[in-house]
């Protein structure tokens, strides 16, 4: 018996082993998947198409946030029977920091935002709200503008022409390209758009706000320099610098001073008193003269 | 195991069974909630931007109106603005364009039908909707004349303003809007809607100009404010005159006076 079982054992010794070997790499790669979530599922990622980072969008229309989501399931919050799920949930908007909107589908968003620079920050959240562990969000920074969104700016002064002769009001007209006007109330700079500055002598006289005639009024005589310059909405110029200058001449009709009027007139008036009185005088003297003399 | 034990375990998974049946039933006849995300209450909305309002519906699924069956856990929202009814929405963010001043929005469940739900779910925000900046104190200044300057009769204001945008009177006061009152010597001269120069036509001498913004309703900001310029007119200046004989004049009168005073003294001797 003992010899029967000899060989017995020599065969079941080598099958144990093979089993246990199996159940040993079947726990490991059981373990091995547990602990690298990268074979277990790969987790969800949020990807902004469009716009493209420092995008500046221009003449003032809405920005259009195109985004791609993957595993990761977007659905309306709050679903009857729904279960949270770190792979359903939908996507949060912050503008500037700023809770903003809420997508619940793959669809482009569309987001009407001032004139300046923005940063859009999309995040996968929950059904419940939360966001993921670990994060996943996605940024793009753009730049609103009522202005175009590309091209060089640049003024030129089309009234009056250098070296005019003018009176003492002038018009101005300028001609403005890749520029828009808008008013200046403090909003934050963007890329070409702003408002005209008129300089007299290099003084400030005046902000144009919209495409107009400027009109400077009560220009001294003789040689004036008139400066139009593009500037943003701080009021800082342009960088680099656009401006436009021309100089005129300024004369006037001649003009009569009231007191210089006033007191040649008196002079005139005590000037005729003075004859009128010296011939009165003469006369008087003459008669007395005759009296005191008179003819045999 | 005996009939005994068959039995208990029986029972007790029986009654596991029915608690956890029981349990489901009450999560799914949990009532439908409403709560708006965005925006806060009393936000300020600024630059006249529509007002973009998410919310949030829980026990209940969104619906397009006419899509879906009339039950109490499905349907759409009825939006209303200031008491009057203004949209439906099936989505969780929507915007919604409002005039300048303050506006109460009122989100509703409804079912697919339009009918309220029992007991009637609804939430309220109370925003503030301007044209101006939602933030930042309003600024102004002058920029043209600079106070004490000596300027002719005709002459222009220029100033600027920040945070604060000008938008014709009459309508409810709003944070950051309304116009310019224009002071001259101290009486009201104008008023401002637009960012235009201020035209003065003013006769020789000490003068002084006062900006002020105001609301839509014509009130002073609080706190005030103001900007003002201090500057003297005086007619022809900058003109060139070539000679003035303002002076040989007045020195000619007054020769003149005196020899007709001594004529007339000399003329009363005699």
């Amino acid at each position: 018996m003992a010899r029967g079982l000899t060989p017995t054992r020599r065969t079941a010794i080598p099958h144990d082993r093979a089993i246990a070997v199996a159940w040993i790499l079947l726990l490991g790669l059981v373990g091995f998947c547990v602990a690298n979530p990268f074979v277990a599922a790969a987790g969800p990622t949020l990807v902004v198409v469009s716009p493209a980072d420092g995008t500046v969008v221009g003449n003032g229309t809405p920005i259009t946030v195109d985004f791609l989501v993957s595993n990761f399931v977007l659905a309306q919050p709050g679903r009857v029977g729904q279960i949270g799920s770190p792979t359903e949930g939908h996507v949060d908007v912050y503008v500037d920091g700023a809770y903003t909107w809420m997508a619940t589908q793959v669809e482009p968003i569309v987001l009407p935002l001032a004139s300046g620079p923005h940063t859009i920050l999309l995040r996968l959240v929950m059904d419940n709200g939360t966001a993921l562990t670990p994060d996943v969000s996605a940024s793009v920074r753009v730049v609103a503008t009522h202005g175009p969104a590309a091209g060089i700016p640049t003024i030129a002064i089309v009234s009056p022409r250098p070296g005019q002769l003018t009176g003492h009001d002038v018009y101005v007209s300028v001609e403005v390209s890749n520029f828009t006007f808008v008013d200046a109330h403090g909003q934050p700079n963007a890329p070409n758009e702003g408002h005209v500055e008129l300089f007299l002598a290099g003084v400030l006289r005046q902000d144009l706000s919209r495409y107009d005639t400027g009109f400077l009024v009560d220009l001294p005589d003789g040689n004036n320099t008139i400066t139009a310059r593009l500037v943003n909405n701080d009021h800082t110029p342009l960088t680099p610098d656009v401006s436009a200058s021309v100089t005129i001449t300024v004369k006037g009709a001649s003009v009569s001073v009231l007191s210089e009027t006033m007191s040649g007139g008196i002079a005139l008036l005590l000037a005729a008193i003075l004859v009128v009185l010296l011939i009165r005088r003469r006369k008087a003297l003459a008669r007395i003269a005759k009296e005191r003399n008179p003819k045999p | 195991m005996n009939a005994r034990t068959l039995a208990c375990v029986c029972a007790t998974m029986g009654l596991i069974l029915v608690s956890g049946s029981a349990a489901s039933n009450a999560r799914a006849a949990s009532p439908p909630t409403l709560s708006i995300v965005s925006p806060a209450n009393n936000a300020v909305i600024g630059n006249g931007s529509p007002v973009a309002v998410v919310f949030v519906a829980s026990n209940f699924n969104l619906t397009a109106p006419g899509t879906g069956s009339s039950s109490p856990n499905a349907g759409h929202v009825e939006v209303s603005v200031d008491g009057s009814w203004t949209s439906h929405v099936s989505v969780n963010a929507f915007r919604l364009s409002l005039a300048s001043g303050p506006h109460t929005i009122l989100l509703r469940l409804v079912m697919d039908n339009g009918t309220g739900l029992t007991p009637d779910v609804a939430q309220f925000v109370s925003v503030t909707v301007t044209r101006g900046p939602a933030a930042g104190p309003p600024g102004l200044s002058i920029a043209f004349p600079k106070e004490d300057a000596v300027l002719g009769t005709d002459l222009y204001v220029s100033y600027r303003v920040v945070n604060f945008v000008l938008v014709p009177p009459g309508g409810p006061a709003a944070p950051n809007e309304g116009h310019i009152h224009v002071l001259v010597d101290g009486a009201f001269f104008q008023e401002l809607t637009d960012y235009q120069p201020v035209h003065l036509g003013l006769p020789d001498g000490p003068h002084n100009v006062t900006l002020q913004l105001v609301d839509s309703l014509h009130g002073p900001l609080s706190p005030d404010v103001s900007a003002s310029a201090h500057f003297t007119v005086r007619a022809l200046v900058g003109r060139v005159i070539l000679v003035d004989f303002t002076t040989y004049f007045g020195v000619t009168n007054v020769g003149l006076a005196f020899a007709i005073i001594a004529l007339m003294y000399r003329k009363l001797e005699a």
